[in-house]
């Protein structure tokens, strides 16, 4: 696992397939929560426009550089967490730079978007930026704890840290799958993922209502393009860790569009269920009904 | 050699000299008193020289031309000679000290003092039991009259308080010598004979009656120690006489008593010495606790005579097992306590004001500060002084012999003891000094200062001594420790210099000895001396002559390099008090660090009294061991060994429960200190760690493996310190909390005793040295411009402290652990040790900390930095160049150490595998492969770097016009801010967070402690009232004493 | 058996000891306590004297009845009797102390009472 210079270019055939494929299944998962509204919801080439309309924009503002830099650090964050890990099984093409890090970079390299572009928005003095971050920051790091201790889990299944490893353990059939050699794992790990995908009910972070969407309160223009190129990537960059992980991952392309886009609607299905809960009840939540297993699934291993 | 008769001979002649002088011819009394007793100091001084340089044997003088018994003998040995020069030099600078009394007073006072001088050269000399009491009641006649030296405020010589506290002391005598001449007079029946030596020989105790003769007579002397509960007309004393008086009444006639107890004991033999023991360690134990609620000095000053005495009258009852060393600890304490008490007096007779925050007065004189720090250092027995080895050779000693409670009561008084002395310290350096000037005259001044240089050439005596008896270097020998000490006498130049000086020391020593490290050591060596040379660069930012600051802060370096540098338990231990000591003092010179410093060195010298207690259990009777042999200890000692140096270390890792002193004292030290008690102070502890494991590896206590209870300790400390930061408003707090949290990472690692466990507590001693400094040096220049630690008053200070960010900026990503900087070389190591641990739930603890650095790093630079500048911060200018300098010094350290982390840890790597073969690291390449993962740091970093150059790239170009707009260019809830008071959303900017796991976060811990405190307050408190003042209950109290001993002794 | 002298007297000094002893704890008046110290001093100074006394013989002074060479036989022993001269010197200057401690208490608060000397305390 070197680096070889046609790795490049196979990585960016990965970063364009996946863009495009996040961009159009982001507007038919905002379609299938509005029909569940009742209502008609943006037609499905609808994030197209906004990322041209928003890089058009000529107004522009800045309020200094970490404001600046915001955006570069959360599209950086989205883009090198896809390519750390591996997206296709068995597929040279698609294992993009993983050869850079295991498992525990890709978990790690989250926070790396996260925290810039909290310190951009932070920047613009903009009190909702602030409170959106503390209370997104305060979820997320107990929403991450079930994920944590599941991911721990199954590298002590699998005794490997290696994404690729643990895929190839789970090839063979769907019974070698850790959804079903691991049950409990993969239930922490999959209340962790809805706290982490930024829906109901744990959206008050970026609470549409009370405070206009948290940190990106400021940005406008090309740094709201930036992110939205982002919020395109990095859902998908996570359900591909997720897939590789409890779901036997994904051996081509169709596979993988099918698989991302189970797993996502996951959180669609509990988002449009259930209300919201404040911060600290989902705090509570995690903490009472996800960590448990988490830890439950540490223990059986 | 002059006859010992002559120290008698002198004194009276003197006195009654001074009889047939002219009463108006003052100043000619005066010197025929100091000619006497200079003469008295100087034949016991021709003596001690004698005895100690020639090697003569003890000499018997015969009085009346007979031979005992038929007359009465004097002897002058060793000991009597170290003790006569003690007293008479007491008697010496006391009367110096003296001088306007003693003129006012004239020569009949002189005489006095002479006599009473005499009468304690006396007691130490005679060899008659009968002589024995008449010297004693010399002493008593003589005391009641010297007490009236006192110059109280409200009137004179002699006036009301020194009169009753005589009055008292008469009362209590008049018992003791009714009892003290009844047992003379039985025990002369039984045994026909009232020499001290022929009584010995004759068995007193199988004779009838003798068993009580030698009880009442061996009451009488020992209540001459003051010993709880007969003590309180001693107190009263020491609290009203005159600071001379009770420097001579604490120093020469407790010297005087104890050694009359020692003869004494010659007679009553081996069945007498646990009633000793038992007297001594109750006195010890009960006068340090009613010590505590004290607040007058001298009184203070009183109980810790007592104690300190009460404390020797241990050591005479335990030389059945003590042996031939008896005498060097005997006298070790005996001396240090002597000196330094006398000192401590003599100090207090300059101030006005009694009670002990008063003495802040003191710091006018930086000199009578050392000597206070001397004299304070002496009696707490900390190295290099006689008490220190001396508390060595006792616990070992005592633990050799198996005695254990008698051990944890002494190490359990000398803690309550450090405890009010160091407080005291405290007040002194720290509390509002009330408008007097402290006076300057040579006599008084002189007594002290020769206390002093009493006090350091004892130090190096005992040194030396103990490299005869027991084969150890001297202490004062130690280069490190004489270079510390050498800024002591280099404190009059510029800070700069000394700056400069102390740089180029540690980075040349570091030079001189690098080769002799492994590598395990060599990385804590370059942290101490290279990590410290290099934090020592900002302190060039202070100016003037900053006194105090270089010995303290190389007294604390030359420890930690004197740490690794030890071979043998001794040298380990004492170098660790060391560092303590030096470190103490820096921490103290925070503003308000007063009571953080407190409890920093009570926790400190609680843990180290547990290391000792360790080492002397693991010794087993031998007076010191070499560290690497710690392996060998067998089994029913070893887990406790375990246990107890485990525990001392992690006072200084600050693990949950021992970690209350950090907060404070890291946050409230100097800007320029705070990285060094945190980044650099905070090895050593791990260090300790290290050794500990690496000798003694997993170890079990009732079937619990102790390196599993380490694990939980270390996971549950991770916690609650990330826990904790979360919730600081003060940013240097914050930092200080997250030191705890990280030391618990580092603790776990070493505590999965795995290759991989402490390859990652190795790189977490690195990264949190150097990102740690960082940050408190940043953060310490912010608090140094705005005047604030309070993070919600700061903000949006970016522009007006851009490198000051940058640090803050590199900090947090690599405390945070993302990559692609040197946090995430940790975290890999981390997952990869716990992959193949034993124990999984204490990781649930760990995993649970990880993300809440997050919370804490985000709050620490968004609230500083970010958000909204206040109005009246928009001056505020970069902070100081020496103190940004070392910050982009570390910025570029991390950067490297991300990038090629192989460059330490490569060889710590191969030189672990001799411990821990399995489980290593492959180095191949760039990439870094275990036995479950790879990681490849050169990759992460360029890949990283090049998507966001992209980016980046991608988003100058389109958005190259980006206009910059004003502080207040936001809008929200329709209204556009003005204010950035209410706009900065920083205080208590966790709400939610704190809703949710705030319960995690109740100051059990603070509570427990501060109740323990307040227990011994109170207890200290209510037992002292037995003190009710009144001399009949004084009275009452000696009988009462004689009755429990009686029935407590089972006599 | 009647009690020797030796017996009476060392009985009545140890009675005159608790005495002394007893006053001195109970009786709040310095110069009471004072005069107690004394009795009880003198208890001791009898038990010395009643410890060297032995029935039949003779004050130790060498003359011309007793001569050197039986003087161990037939002299009580001298050395109590010396001490108790010595008991008595230092008694006295005890006591004369003491008795001027209570002169200038006196002289100072008007009062003997040896419970109003408690502001040294605790």
């Amino acid at each position: 696992m070197d680096f070889e210079w046609i790795k490049i270019p196979y990585a960016l055939l990965t970063l364009f397939i996946v863009v495009n494929f996040g961009m159009l299944l982001g507007a038919f998962i905002q379609k299938i929560g509005a029909r569940v509204g009742r209502r008609h919801g943006i037609p499905i080439w609808q994030n197209y426009a906004d990322l041209i309309k928003n890089f058009g924009l000529r107004t522009s503002i800045t309020h200094g550089v970490m404001f600046y830099l915001g955006p570069v650090f959360r599209l950086t964050g989205g883009i090198g967490l896809l390519l750390f890990v591996p997206t296709i099984y068995g597929s040279e093409m698609f294992s993009n730079l993983s050869f850079s890090g295991d498992l525990i970079l890709a978990l790690y390299f989250v926070f790396f978007g996260t925290l810039g572009m909290a310190l951009g928005a932070g920047e613009s003095g903009h009190p909702h930026a602030a409170i959106g971050i503390s209370r997104g920051l305060s979820q997320v790091s107990m929403a991450e704890l079930p994920f944590a201790l599941a991911v721990f889990a199954v590298a002590l299944q699998y005794q490997t840290l290696s994404v690729t490893d643990i895929v190839a353990a789970q090839q063979g059939g769907i019974a070698n799958w850790t959804l079903f050699t691991n049950p409990v794992a993969v239930a922490a790990a999959m209340l962790g993922f809805l706290g982490s995908m930024m829906r109901p009910p744990f959206d008050v972070v970026i609470a549409p209502q009370e405070i206009p969407i948290g940190p990106p309160t400021e940005y406008h223009s090309s740094y709201l393009a930036l992110m939205q190129t982002n919020r395109a990537i990095f859902p998908i960059a996570k359900i591909v860790i997720y897939m590789n992980l409890f779901f036997g991952g994904a051996a081509s392309w169709p596979v993988f569009f099918l698989k991302v886009f189970l797993i996502y609607m996951v959180s669609v299905i509990v988002g449009v269920v259930f209300p919201r809960f404040r911060v600290e009840q989902s705090i509570r939540w995690f903490l009472v009904w996800a960590v448990p297993l988490g830890v439950l699934s540490i223990v059986l291993v | 050699m002059v006859s010992p008769l002559y120290l008698i001979v002198l004194a009276l002649a003197a006195a009654f000299l001074l009889g047939l002088l002219n009463p108006e011819r003052r100043g000619r009394a005066y010197a025929v008193t100091l000619v006497a007793l200079a003469g008295m100091t100087l034949i016991s001084a021709d003596w001690l020289w004698a005895f100690t340089m020639e090697g003569i044997d003890p000499v018997d003088v015969y009085t009346a031309g007979a031979e005992p018994p038929f007359a009465i003998n004097l002897r002058m040995g060793l000991a009597e000679a170290a003790l006569t020069l003690l007293v008479n030099l007491t008697g010496l600078l006391s009367a110096l000290y003296l001088k306007d009394v003693l003129l006012a007073g004239g020569r009949r006072t002189m005489a006095v003092l002479l006599i009473s001088v005499m009468a304690l050269v006396g007691i130490i000399l005679t060899r008659d039991l009968f002589n024995l009491f008449v010297f004693f009641e010399l002493v008593v006649i003589s005391s009641a009259g010297l007490v009236l030296l006192a110059n109280d405020k409200d009137g004179g010589p002699a006036s009301g308080l020194s009169l009753s506290a005589g009055f008292k002391y008469l009362i209590v005598s008049q018992f003791i010598s009714a009892f003290l001449l009844l047992g003379i007079i039985f025990a002369y029946h039984a045994t026909g004979t009232l020499n001290i030596d022929g009584m010995a020989n004759a068995s007193l105790g199988l004779a009838t009656g003798g068993t009580i003769a030698f009880f009442l007579m061996f009451m009488a002397i020992v209540a001459e120690l003051k010993p709880f509960p007969a003590n309180g007309w001693a107190l009263d004393i020491y609290e009203s006489a005159h600071p001379a008086f009770s420097a001579i009444f604490s120093a020469a006639t407790g010297a005087a008593a104890l050694y009359a107890v020692d003869k004494l004991l010659l007679i009553g033999g081996a069945e007498w010495l646990p009633i000793a023991t038992g007297i001594g360690i109750v006195t010890f134990i009960a006068a340090n606790l009613f010590a505590l609620p004290q607040t007058h000095d001298r009184r203070l000053l009183g109980y810790s005579s007592i104690a300190q005495t009460g404390l020797v009258l241990v050591v005479l009852g335990q030389r059945d097992l003590l042996g031939d060393s008896t005498p060097f600890i005997a006298f070790g304490l005996l001396i240090s306590h002597a000196v330094a008490k006398a000192g401590l007096f003599w100090l207090s007779g300059l101030l006005k004001n009694r009670q002990l925050a008063d003495w802040a007065a003191l710091r006018q004189r930086p000199l009578l500060v050392f000597a206070f720090v001397t004299f304070t250092a002496m009696l707490t027995g900390l190295p290099p002084f006689p008490g220190f080895y001396a508390k060595w050779e006792l616990v070992h000693q005592l633990a050799g012999a198996g005695q254990f409670t008698l051990l944890g009561l002494i190490l359990l008084g000398a803690l309550i003891e450090a405890g009010y002395l160091f407080r005291w310290f405290g007040y002194l350096m720290k509390r509002e000094a009330p408008v007097e000037t402290v006076p300057c005259t040579g006599h008084k001044v002189g007594p002290v200062l020769v206390a002093v240089a009493a006090g350091w050439a004892l130090a190096y005596l005992w040194g030396d001594l103990a490299g005869g008896l027991f084969g150890r270097d001297n202490l004062l020998l130690a280069l490190p420790l004489l270079f510390a000490l050498s800024f002591l006498l280099l404190d009059w130049l510029p800070a700069w210099i000394k700056n400069s000086l102390a740089i180029a020391g540690m980075v040349a020593f570091f030079l001189l000895t690098w080769g002799e490290y492994d590598p395990l050591r060599l990385i804590f060596a370059i942290i101490f001396l290279i990590g410290g040379a290099l934090t020592l660069l900002a302190s060039y930012s202070v100016h003037g002559r900053r006194i105090g600051f270089y010995p303290a802060a190389m007294l604390m370096y030359a420890g930690m390099v004197m740490l690794i540098r030890a071979t043998t338990s001794f040298d380990f231990f004492a170098a660790w008090e060391l560092l303590t000591v030096g470190s103490y003092f820096l921490i103290l010179r925070g503003k308000h660090s007063e009571p953080h410093a407190l409890s920093y060195i009570l926790f400190s010298l609680g843990g180290a009294f547990l290391i000792l207690a360790g080492f002397a259990l693991a010794a087993a009777g031998a007076p010191q061991f070499d560290l690497a042999s710690l392996a060998q200890v067998a089994a029913p000692a070893a887990p406790w060994v375990f246990v107890l140096l485990a525990v001392g270390f992690m006072t200084k890792t600050a693990a949950i429960g021992l970690h209350i002193w950090l907060p404070g004292a890291h946050a409230e030290a100097e800007t320029d200190v705070s990285p060094m008690v945190s980044g650099i102070l905070l090895k050593a502890g791990l260090y300790g760690m290290m050794v500990l494991l690496l000798a003694m590896g997993k170890q079990q206590l009732y079937g619990v493996e102790l390196t599993h209870v380490l694990l939980w300790i270390a996971a549950l400390t991770a916690l609650i310190g990330n826990l904790m930061a979360v919730f600081q408003e003060d940013a240097k707090r914050l930092l200080a909390y997250s030191s705890i949290g990280q030391m618990g990472y580092a603790l776990f690692g070493l505590a999965l005793m795995n290759h991989l466990g402490w390859l990652m507590a190795l790189v977490f001693v690195i990264n949190h040295y150097i990102y740690k400094s960082m940050l408190f040096l940043a953060v310490g220049g912010v608090a140094k411009r705005t005047g604030t630690r309070e993070m919600y008053k700061m903000g949006g200070l970016i522009r007006l402290m851009p490198l000051s960010f940058i640090a803050v900026l590199i900090g947090i990503i690599a405390v945070s652990g993302v990559p692609p900087l040197s946090g995430f070389g940790g975290r890999w190591v981390f997952y990869n040790a716990i992959m193949s641990a034993e124990y999984r739930l204490p990781m649930v603890v760990l995993f649970m900390a990880g993300p809440i650095a997050f919370l804490y790093l985000f709050r620490l630079i968004y609230t500083i930095f970010l958000g909204q500048l206040k109005d009246e911060l928009r001056r505020v200018k970069e902070a100081p160049f020496w103190i940004v300098l070392p910050q982009m010094i570390y910025v570029a350290l991390l950067l490297v150490f991300a990038v090629v982390p192989g460059l330490a840890l490569r060889h710590v790597d191969a030189y672990l595998n001799q411990f821990f073969p399995e489980g290593g690291l492959h180095w191949g390449g760039g990439t870094i492969i275990s036995d479950y993962g790879y990681w490849n740091p050169v990759a992460i970093m360029i890949i990283v770097g090049v998507i966001f150059t992209t980016v980046f790239a991608l988003l100058l170009i389109v958005n190259r016009k980006a206009q910059m707009v004003k502080q207040f260019n936001i809008v929200f809830s329709a209204e556009r801010p003005f204010r950035p008071e209410t706009t900065h959303y920083a205080w208590n900017f966790y709400a939610p967070y704190r809703k949710a796991m705030g319960f995690l976060t109740q100051p059990f811990v603070t509570r427990f402690w501060d109740t323990l405190a307040d227990l011994l307050h109170t207890a200290g408190d209510l037992g002292r009232r037995l003190y009710d003042g009144n001399g009949q209950s004084y009275g009452f109290h000696f009988l009462a004493f004689v009755v429990i001993v009686f029935f407590v002794g089972g006599i | 058996m009647m009690p020797s002298i030796a017996q009476l007297a060392m009985a009545t000094g140890f009675i005159l000891i608790l005495i002394g002893f007893y006053g001195a704890l109970t009786q709040r008046n310095l110069l009471r306590m004072i005069v107690a110290f004394t009795l009880s001093g003198t208890g001791v100074n009898i038990v010395i004297v009643a410890i060297g006394y032995m029935h039949g013989r003779t004050a130790p002074i060498l003359d011309a009845t007793v001569n050197a060479a039986d003087a161990v036989s037939r002299v009580i022993d001298p050395v109590p009797q010396a001490l108790v001269l010595t008991a008595i010197v230092i008694g006295l200057g005890v006591t004369a102390l003491m008795l001027a401690y209570a002169l200038k208490l006196h002289e100072q608060r008007r009062s003997l009472d040896i419970a109003k000397f408690t502001e040294l305390k605790w």
